[in-house]
C-alpha cells in the first residue's frame, strides 16, 4: 500500500485545467522529485495531497484511506498528518520562531512542558536555538526557510511536502539547505515530496523523479 | 465543513437576520395586514396626495444634490489624502473624516448659530449678511450643505482605500507612457469606479433617510413627514406603510449597485500582495494651491461650525452646566460604544470570514443584508424593533440596554463588515493554510492566526463601530430604555426651548468625547506600528 | 505592545457588561422606582422630576420627547407598548394626548389627593387625567402693529391679510386650538373661519416658536402661540406684544393648555406612580413652573406667581370639553390635512 495517492486526478480552475489524469504514487521512506516549468500544476499536486484543493475528478488516498473523490473532501487537511512548506513559506508574522512552531502542537492537545521541549529539540536541530525568540521578519530568507521547515517537521508528520522551498534562496545558501533537508530526512525518516523546476536539485534530492508539463505526468 | 465553523458562522448569520432583518420585515407585515386582515389600506392614503408625491421629489432632490456634492469633494480629497504628498495630508484625511464620526445635525445646529442674530457673522459683518446666510441656509442649499459635509468622508475613504489597493504593476505600466496625472485618470480612478460607485449609493441613501437636518432647516422631506404622520395621527400601521418606500428605494439602489459593479468587473482587480505602500504621487508645481484649497475646503466645512459651537457655548460655565445635564447620558452612551463597538467588531470579522470563505453564496448575503440594514434609516428601524420585540416575555430584551446594543448591530454590521473584510483580503491565504495543514482546526485558526494576523482591521472596526453606536440618534431615540438615553438624544430632548449655549457645550462636548478617544487610539496603533 | 491593547479593548468591554449587567439586574419591579414619559420639554420636566427623586428617594427613570416636528414622540411609545407597559407615569403637555390615551385604554384611573382645589374643568371626570399647570393660548403682537386684533376670529379680517403666521395645525397645541373652535363654534361656522384664514393668506410654520420669531422679526404683524413662548420673548426685550384673546364680556374666552398626568394602565411600579402623580399635581411643582422660563399658570387658587405670569383668576377661560375636544381633533384630521395642503 502506497503512502499517498492519486488516482486520475483532474482538476479545474474555471475553464483552465490544471491538472489531468494525473496517477501516481508515494511510497514510505522514498523521496519524489515532481520537476517540471512553472504553472505545470506541480503545487496543484501538493496541495491536492493536503487537502488544500480536491479534484473535480479521480481519487485521493492517504495510507490507503479515500481522503477526497470528484469533488467531495473527505478528510479534512487538519486530519491528514502531513507536513507542508510553501512556497512563499506562510509564516505567522504575529508569533515568534519558537510561537510558530508551538501552535500546531498546541492545537493537538500537547502539554506545555512537553511541547517546550519538543520545540527547542527541533530547533537545535535546524540550528536557530538562539533565534526562539525572534520574529519571522526579523530573519534572513535562509533562516525563514528552517522556521518554516522546523514547523512542518517538529509535528513528527508521515510525509513532508515541499513546493518549491529553495527557489527565492541564492545558489550557495540553497545547496546548504538541500543538504540540511537530506540529513534531516536521514535522521527522522520522514517520506517527501518535493516539488522544483530546478533539474540539478533534483538530481541531489530524489530517489525517483517524475517529470510534468502542462497539467500531465510526462513519460 | 466542521461544527464549529458551521456554529458560529451560523449564529453570525441569525444574529444578523435577527436583529435586523426580522424587524423590517415585522413591519412590513404589520403594514399590510392593518385592519386585521391582508391588505394595501395603510398604503391608500400615501400614494394619493400630491402633498406625497411633492415630499418625494424633496427628497429625491435632496439626496441627488447631496450625492453630486460628496462626489465632487469626495473623490479629490480621496485621491489628495491617499496618494499624493499633499503637505499634511493625514491631518487634512482626520479632519475632513470628523463629520462621519458625529451626529449630522451638530453642524446644523452650528450653521444655524452661524446665521442667527447674534452670531458671529453678524458681529463680524453686520446683521444684513447674517440673514442673507441664514436665509440662504433655510431650505434646500442648508440641507445638502450639512449632509454632504457629513457623508462625504464615505467617498474619500472609500476611494483613498481603494487607489491604494491598486496594484502598482499597473500604474508602474501605465507610467513609462504617460504622466502621473493621466495615469490617475484613465487607469488608477476607473479602478476604483466601484468603491466611488457603492460610496456614492450610501450617501444618496443617508442622505434620503436622514430625519434630524431637514427638520432644522425646515426643508420638507418624506422620511421626516412620513414619521411625523406616526407622531401626529399615533397611527403605526401608517407610519409603517409610509416608511416603506424609503426601505423598497434603499433596497433598489444598492441592488443597482451591485449590478453595476458587477457588470464593470467588480472588485479591485487582482489584489496585489506586493508588500509595502504604493508610490505616492508626486503633485509637483500644483503642490501648494492643492494644499490651500484643500486646507480651505476642510476649514470652512469642518473648521469653521466648530468653531462656532465653541464661540457661543462661551464660558466653563455652559460646559458645567452642559456636564450637570448630560454628563450621565455621556458616560452611558460611552459605555453602549465600547460594548458596541466589541459586538460590531466580533460580528463584522465572522461575516468578513463568511465572505473570504465564501465569496459568492452565503458571504454575499451577508454583505447584501448588512449594507441595506446600514441604509435603512434608524427611525424605521427603531419602530421595527419595538414592535418586534415590546412583548412582556422579551423585557430582558426590550426593556434593558440590550434593545439598543440589537440595534447597532443592525444598523452598523455593514461598517465592521467592510473594514474586516478589507483586511482580511490582505492576509495572503498560507498562513491559514499552513495552519490547516498543521494540524489546527477553524475555530483555532481564526483566533489563533487569522484574527492576530489581521488585528489592525480589527481595532479599527472596533473603533469605527464604537463611534457609529455613539452617534446614533434616530434609532435610539426610539427604543433607548428609560434612563438610558445617550448624549446625542439629550441633545435632542433638550434642543425644545433649551437655552442656545448649553446646546452648544452639549455638543462641543459630543464632539470631544468622539473625537479625542479616536486620536488617541489612532495614535496608538500609529506607534505600534512604527514599533513593529 | 499589542498584548497591551488587546487588555484594553477587553476591558473597556467587559467593565461597561458589568454594569450593565448590574443596572439590568435591578430593572426588576420594586417599589423604589418609577418610570415616567415626558413630552414636556426636558429642561422644563427635568429639575422637578429630580426634586422628587431627591425628596421621596424614589429613582426616576425618564424618557423625554423632542420637539414635536423630529421625533415619532413618547406618544407612540406608549401606545406601541401597551400589551407591555413599561412606563407608569405619562407627563402630557397638553391633556388633549391624555384623553387619546384613555379612549385607548392606555389609562389608568386615579383620583389624586392632591388635586384638590383644580378646577373640574381641568380634570378628567373619572380621574383618568388630572390637568395641573397650564399655558394659555395667545396673540403675540409685534409692536410696530397699531390696533391689535382683540379676538383669534380677528385674524380671518381683511386688516390682516398677508399678515398673519400660524403654525402647522396638524402638531401640537394648534391642533387642540382648531378642535376647541370647532367645538366651542360648531362645525360649519369653525370651517368658515378656516376658510377665510386660508383667503387672507396665512402663512403655515413648522411650530408655535417659529411663530413668534417671526412675529419678533418683524417677518409677520401677528401670531396664535402659547403663552410661554410670547412672555419668553417679551423677557428677552423683543418688541413683541401679548395679548389674551376674547376676554370681553360673552367672548369666546381664552384657550387654556394645562399639562397632565396619567397613570399608565398596567405599570410596573404602581405605587410609585402615584407618589409622582401627587407631586406634579401640588401647588409646589406649579409654583416652581410659574417661575421657570416656560412661565406656566398654576390651577390651584393662591400660588404665588411672578408679574408677568397672568393668574387664571383674572382670565375669561374657555368653556369647552377636553374629551369633546380630543373627539373633535381626530374627526377633522382629514380636513385640517387638507386645508394644510396635504
Ligand atoms: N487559485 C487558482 N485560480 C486559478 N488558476 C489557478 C489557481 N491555482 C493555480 N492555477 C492555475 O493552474 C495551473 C497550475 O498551477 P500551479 O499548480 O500553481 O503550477 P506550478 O506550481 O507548477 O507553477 C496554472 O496555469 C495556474 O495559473
Ligand atoms: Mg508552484
Amino acid at each position: 500500500m502506497s503512502l499517498l495517492a492519486l488516482e486520475d486526478v483532474r482538476v479545474t480552475f474555471g475553464h483552465r485545467v490544471a491538472l489531468d489524469g494525473v496517477s501516481l504514487a508515494v511510497e514510505v521512506g522514498e523521496r519524489l522529485v515532481l520537476l517540471g516549468p512553472s504553472g505545470c500544476g506541480k503545487t496543484t499536486v501538493l496541495r491536492l495531497l493536503a487537502g488544500l484543493a480536491v479534484p473535480d475528478r479521480g481519487r485521493v488516498l492517504i495510507g490507503g484511506r479515500l481522503a477526497a473523490a470528484e469533488g467531495r473532501l473527505l478528510v479534512e487537511p487538519e486530519q491528514r498528518g502531513l507536513g507542508m512548506v510553501f512556497q512563499d513559506l506562510a509564516l505567522w508574522p504575529h508569533l515568534s520562531v519558537a510561537g510558530n512552531l508551538e501552535l500546531g502542537l498546541r492545537a493537538r492537545g500537547t502539554p506545555r512542558t512537553d511541547r517546550r521541549r519538543r520545540v527547542r529539540a527541533m530547533l537545535e536541530l535546524v540550528e536557530l536555538g538562539e533565534l526562539a525568540g525572534a520574529r519571522p521578519g526579523e530573519l534572513s530568507g535562509g533562516q525563514q526557510q528552517r522556521v518554516a521547515l522546523a514547523r512542518a517537521l517538529v509535528l513528527e508528520p508521515e510525509a513532508l511536502l515541499l513546493d518549491e522551498p529553495l527557489s527565492s534562496l541564492d545558489l550557495e545558501l540553497a545547496r546548504r539547505l538541500r543538504t540540511e533537508i537530506l540529513r534531516l530526512q536521514e535522521r527522522l525518516g520522514f517520506t517527501l515530496v518535493h516539488v522544483t523546476h530546478d533539474p540539478e536539485e533534483a538530481d541531489q534530492m530524489a530517489t525517483r523523479t517524475l517529470r510534468m508539463d502542462r497539467g500531465r505526468l510526462a513519460g | 465543513m466542521s461544527p464549529v465553523r458551521r456554529a458560529v458562522l451560523g449564529s453570525a448569520v441569525l444574529l444578523l437576520v435577527v436583529a435586523g432583518l426580522l424587524p423590517v420585515a415585522g413591519m412590513i407585515l404589520r403594514s399590510l395586514t392593518a385592519g386585521g386582515h391582508l391588505g394595501f389600506e395603510a398604503y391608500r392614503g400615501l400614494l394619493g396626495s400630491a402633498r406625497q408625491w411633492s415630499l418625494a421629489g424633496n427628497s429625491l432632490l435632496l439626496a441627488a444634490l447631496t450625492t453630486v456634492a460628496a462626489l465632487l469633494l469626495g473623490v479629490p480629497a480621496g485621491v489628495l489624502v491617499g496618494r499624493t504628498d499633499l503637505p499634511g495630508r493625514r491631518l487634512l484625511a482626520a479632519l475632513l473624516a470628523m463629520p462621519l464620526l458625529l451626529p449630522p445635525y451638530l453642524n446644523a445646529v452650528a450653521w444655524m448659530a452661524a446665521g442667527s442674530a447674534s452670531g458671529p457673522v453678524a458681529r463680524v459683518l453686520g446683521e444684513g449678511a447674517a440673514r442673507t446666510l441664514s436665509h440662504w441656509l433655510f431650505g434646500l442649499p442648508g440641507c445638502v450643505l450639512v449632509l454632504s459635509t457629513a457623508f462625504m468622508p464615505l467617498i474619500m475613504l472609500l476611494v483613498a482605500a481603494a487607489l491604494r489597493g491598486v496594484p502598482p504593476r499597473l500604474e508602474e505600466a501605465g507610467l513609462l507612457a504617460a504622466p502621473w496625472r493621466t495615469v490617475l485618470l484613465r487607469i488608477s480612478l476607473p479602478l476604483a469606479a466601484p468603491a466611488i460607485l457603492l460610496g456614492a449609493a450610501l450617501v444618496f441613501l443617508l442622505a434620503l433617510g436622514d430625519v434630524t437636518v431637514p427638520p432644522s432647516f425646515r426643508y420638507p422631506v418624506f422620511a421626516v413627514e412620513s414619521l411625523s404622520q406616526f407622531s401626529a395621527f399615533y397611527d403605526l400601521s401608517a407610519a409603517t406603510a409610509a416608511a416603506m418606500p424609503l426601505a423598497a428605494i434603499t433596497a433598489a439602489v444598492l441592488g443597482l449597485e451591485a449590478l453595476v459593479s458587477r457588470w464593470t468587473g467588480a472588485g479591485t482587480a487582482g489584489r496585489g500582495r506586493e508588500p509595502g505602500p504604493p508610490p505616492t504621487v508626486p503633485l509637483g508645481r500644483f503642490r501648494l494651491p492643492a494644499a490651500v484649497t484643500a486646507w480651505s475646503v476642510a476649514g470652512l466645512l469642518v473648521g469653521a461650525p466648530l468653531l462656532i459651537l465653541v464661540l457661543r457655548a462661551g464660558g466653563p460655565a455652559s460646559y458645567a452646566a452642559a456636564l450637570g445635564q448630560a454628563g450621565g447620558s455621556l458616560v452611558r452612551g460611552l459605555l453602549l460604544a465600547a460594548v458596541g463597538g466589541t459586538l460590531l467588531a466580533a460580528e463584522g470579522f465572522l461575516l468578513a470570514v463568511l465572505g473570504v470563505e465564501r465569496p459568492r453564496g452565503a458571504g454575499a448575503a451577508a454583505d447584501a443584508t448588512a449594507l441595506f440594514l446600514f441604509a435603512v434609516p434608524g427611525a424605521v428601524m427603531g419602530v421595527g424593533l419595538i414592535v418586534l420585540w415590546n412583548h412582556p416575555w422579551a423585557n430582558l430584551i426590550y426593556a434593558t440596554p440590550l434593545i439598543l446594543l440589537l440595534g447597532y448591530l443592525a444598523r452598523s454590521t455593514a461598517v465592521t463588515l467592510r473594514i474586516c473584510r478589507a483586511t482580511l483580503e490582505l492576509v495572503p491565504p498560507g498562513l491559514v493554510e499552513a495552519g490547516r495543514v498543521a494540524g489546527i482546526g477553524w475555530g483555532r485558526r481564526l483566533v489563533w492566526i487569522l484574527a492576530p494576523a489581521a488585528w489592525r482591521g480589527l481595532a479599527a472596526a472596533w473603533l469605527a463601530g464604537a463611534v457609529f453606536c455613539l452617534r446614533d440618534v434616530g434609532m435610539t431615540l426610539l427604543v433607548h430604555p428609560p434612563g438610558w438615553d445617550t448624549l446625542p438624544v439629550r441633545i435632542m430632548t433638550l434642543a425644545a426651548n433649551g437655552a442656545p449655549e448649553l446646546i452648544a457645550a452639549l455638543c462641543v462636548l459630543l464632539v470631544a468625547a468622539t473625537v479625542i478617544p479616536v486620536g488617541l487610539l489612532a495614535g496608538l496603533v500609529g506607534r505600534m506600528e512604527a514599533g513593529s | 505592545m499589542r498584548r497591551l491593547a488587546v487588555c484594553a479593548v477587553t476591558l473597556s468591554t467587559l467593565l461597561p457588561l458589568a454594569a450593565c449587567s448590574r443596572r439590568t439586574a435591578s430593572l426588576k419591579p420594586q417599589a423604589q422606582r418609577v418610570v415616567v414619559y415626558v413630552s414636556e420639554d426636558q429642561v422644563f420636566s427635568q429639575p422637578v422630576l429630580e426634586a422628587f427623586q431627591k425628596e421621596t428617594g424614589i429613582e426616576v427613570r425618564a424618557v423625554y420627547d423632542t420637539e414635536e416636528a423630529k421625533s415619532t414622540g413618547v406618544m407612540n411609545r406608549l401606545m406601541a407598548e401597551k400589551d407591555n407597559p413599561q412606563a407608569d407615569v405619562y407627563w402630557a403637555n397638553e391633556p388633549i394626548r391624555a384623553e387619546v390615551l384613555r379612549q385607548r385604554g392606555v389609562a389608568e384611573a386615579y383620583d389624586s389627593p392632591a388635586a384638590e382645589g383644580i378646577p373640574a374643568t381641568f380634570r378628567d371626570p373619572e380621574g383618568y387625567w388630572t390637568g395641573f399647570s397650564a399655558r394659555l393660548r395667545v396673540l403675540i403682537v409685534n409692536d410696530a402693529v397699531e390696533k391689535p386684533p382683540r379676538s383669534v376670529l380677528d385674524l380671518a379680517d381683511r386688516t390682516w391679510r398677508g399678515k398673519v403666521v400660524l403654525a402647522n395645525p396638524l402638531f401640537g397645541t394648534t391642533t387642540s386650538h382648531m378642535a376647541a373652535l370647532f367645538v366651542r363654534l360648531g362645525d360649519a361656522e369653525a370651517r368658515g373661519f378656516l376658510d377665510r384664514l386660508k383667503a387672507n393668506g396665512v402663512r403655515l410654520t413648522t411650530s408655535n416658536g417659529e411663530s413668534a420669531d417671526q412675529v419678533a422679526a418683524g417677518q409677520a404683524g401677528v401670531s396664535l402661540v402659547d403663552s410661554d413662548d410670547a412672555i419668553n420673548r417679551v423677557r428677552r426685550g423683543d418688541p413683541i406684544r401679548m395679548i389674551v384673546p376674547d376676554q370681553e364680556p360673552g367672548g369666546l374666552g381664552c384657550f387654556v393648555v394645562p399639562n397632565a398626568v396619567v397613570l399608565i394602565h398596567g405599570g410596573p411600579h404602581p405605587d410609585a406612580a402615584r407618589r409622582l402623580a401627587d407631586y406634579l399635581l401640588s401647588p409646589d411643582t406649579e409654583r416652581r413652573l410659574a417661575e421657570a422660563d416656560c412661565a406656566q399658570i398654576p390651577l390651584h387658587a393662591g400660588v404665588p406667581v411672578p408679574k408677568d405670569v397672568p393668574s387664571l383668576g383674572s382670565i375669561r377661560v374657555m368653556k369647552v370639553s377636553y374629551a369633546a375636544v380630543a373627539r373633535k381633533m381626530v374627526e377633522i384630521q382629514q380636513e385640517l390635512k387638507a386645508w394644510a395642503g396635504y
